[in-house]
Formats: structure tokens, C-alpha cells, sequence
């Protein structure tokens, strides 16, 4: 393997890019516009995968299988401990929502043009799932791309 | 209405031509393209959540784990590895 | 039996149809209370414009943690099947 052509790498550095920031806008705006945590985790994810498969030297120093595990465990940790904070009424209960603590501004009925600042633990949710959704689907890519060598 | 049943239509002839097909990355590419026709279907049908997993997933991650396999291992469907 | 295949083609032909003729309208559920219940108060009670996400994270939360476990658990496997061959 002598690594990928020119071509690819440039229209890769194009695509990867906005494909980081769309997948950010989809997580940041979970609570407002179609998408959330699973779906902007999704986008990070084949962003992270055409990386790999474009800068095959490069992206094995930057992205590591520890790092990336790491950061999907505890991910997974805090979601699990923000939804025991609700507890006092039930499990997975929002207590910040109309709270006026963050994301505690409370929503007027019927059609707004949308606050950044609602939703109560909802945003929170958005960015640990978001987090989680992207370490797992890159470690599987990975450790496919690692795994035995090629055919002669 | 002929939106529906052209990407219907679309959907059902490309996976028949993905199984049709001897050569395998030539199969990953029509898989991908029924995924998006399908990521297609969804938004006609209001569900841009479903439209935007489906886009994510099936046309590029799955594609990306498939070509990685054919690269590990044959490429056309008879041949011994 | 070539006659039996072509009968059953028939009327396995007629019950799709039949079935597709007699679909419901397109967005007309029959049962719509808990529908209506969340368009009308996931605004006032969980602060967030999109329904779908307050549904998703708030009113049925543990559907998601499974949904995150599974993906974990599909991860840990991937990995202890590749650990020999790794480079």
C-alpha cells in the first residue's frame, strides 16, 4: 500500500470539513430541529471513516483505539448519571426544564422561532449520546480497517 | 404521488441489480444507491429523523465496512480465497 | 401441480391487492390520544420545540439507554473478535 492518490486526499479535505460542522449543527440544534444525538453522531462518524480511509498513515497516529474507548465509556457513564440526578421524581425525569438554572428558560405554546436556551437536560443528553454514537461506530471502522492484511 | 412510485420503483431495481451483479464492489455501490433512494422515500414520507439516520448509516458507513472486507478478502463471487 | 402453482400465484396475487386496497388514508391513525396528549403539552412540559426529541430523552429515556447499551455491546464484541488478528 503506497497510500491513497492526490485526488482523493484533496476531495476528501473537501468533504471532511463541513461534514464535522453539519454533524456539530445537528447535535448543538438537537432540541430544535429534526436530528439529535444518534443522527449528528452518525454524520461525525462517516466523516471520521472517509479520515481513515483517505489518510491511512496520518489518521492511525491521531485517532487512537484507547482514546476513542475511553471517551465512549464515559459518555455512556454520564448519561446514565445525569438521568439518576432526576431521581427526587422519577428516574429520567427532566429537572431542569422551566428551572431558570441552564437550558432553563421556559417555551411559549404554539409555533416561536425557537430559543438555543430550553429544554432542560435534553441538550445535555443530545451531546453524550452524540459523543458515544461517534466513538463506537469509528473504534468498529478501525478495528476492521487493523484487523489481518491484505490479499495478495 | 409519481414521486412515490417512481422512487419506489428505484428502490426494487437496484437491489435486484445488487444481487444480480458477479462483481462485489460494483453490489456495495447499489446497495448504497438504494439506501439513498430509501433516505429519499422517508422524506416524502415526513420522517427527516428515519431520512437522516438512513443517509448516515446505510449509504456511507456500511459502504465504507463492506469495501474494507472485499479489500481483506475476494472480489468476485467465484473465486477461491 | 403446474396448474396448483399457477392458482396459488392467483390468489396470493388477489390478497396482496386486496390488502393494499384496503389500506387506511395516509396520516389518519384511528387511536390518537396519546398523540394528541404529546402535541399538547411536550411544549408546556418538557420545554422543547421538537416533540420527537422530548419523547426520545425525556418521556421514554429508557428506551434510549438500551438503544446506547446495545451499540456498546456491539462494539465490545467487534472488538474481542478481531483481538487475534490485529496488526
Amino acid at each position: 500500500m503506497n497510500g491513497s492518490s492526490t485526488i482523493v486526499k484533496v476531495v476528501s479535505l473537501a468533504i471532511i470539513l463541513p461534514a464535522l460542522t453539519f454533524g456539530l449543527y445537528i447535535i448543538a440544534h438537537g432540541h430544535l430541529t429534526p436530528g439529535g444525538g444518534f443522527q449528528g453522531g452518525a454524520i461525525i462518524a462517516s466523516a471520521f471513516a472517509l479520515f481513515l480511509v483517505a489518510f491511512d498513515k496520518q489518521a492511525s497516529k491521531t485517532l487512537r483505539k484507547n482514546l476513542l474507548s475511553a471517551l465512549e465509556c464515559l459518555a455512556l457513564l454520564g448519561f446514565i448519571g445525569l438521568s439518576f440526578f432526576g431521581l427526587g421524581k422519577s428516574f429520567f425525569f427532566n429537572f431542569l426544564a422551566n428551572s431558570g438554572l441552564i437550558f432553563g428558560q421556559a417555551v411559549p405554546f404554539g409555533p416561536n422561532p425557537g430559543f438555543i436556551n430550553t429544554a432542560g437536560v435534553i441538550p445535555l443528553m443530545n451531546f453524550l449520546v452524540g459523543l458515544e454514537v461517534s466513538c463506537a461506530l469509528t473504534i468498529i471502522v478501525l478495528t476492521m480497517l487493523k484487523a489481518g492484511g491484505d490479499k495478495k | 404521488m409519481i414521486l412515490h412510485i417512481i422512487a419506489l420503483a428505484a428502490i426494487i431495481a437496484t437491489a435486484v441489480l445488487a444481487i444480480e451483479f458477479k462483481d462485489l464492489l460494483i453490489s456495495t455501490a447499489m446497495l448504497a444507491a438504494m439506501s439513498l433512494v430509501l433516505s429519499l422515500e422517508f422524506y416524502l414520507l415526513q420522517a427527516p429523523d428515519v431520512a437522516i439516520t438512513e443517509a448516515a448509516v446505510g449509504a456511507c458507513l456500511s459502504t465504507a465496512i463492506f469495501i474494507i472486507a472485499i479489500k481483506k478478502t475476494a472480489r468476485y463471487e467465484n473465486e477461491a480465497c | 401441480m403446474k396448474l396448483a402453482k399457477i392458482a396459488f400465484f392467483l390468489i396470493f396475487t388477489y390478497f396482496l391487492l386486496a390488502c393494499a386496497l384496503l389500506l387506511r388514508p395516509f396520516g389518519k391513525p384511528i387511536v390518537s390520544d396519546m398523540d394528541e396528549y404529546f402535541i399538547l403539552n411536550a411544549q408546556r412540559e418538557s420545554a422543547s420545540n421538537n416533540v420527537v426529541a422530548s419523547i426520545v430523552f425525556d418521556y421514554r429515556g429508557l428506551d434510549t439507554l438500551g438503544e446506547a447499551t446495545v451499540l456498546f455491546a456491539a462494539v465490545s464484541s467487534i472488538v474481542l473478535l478481531f483481538r487475534g488478528v490485529s496488526k
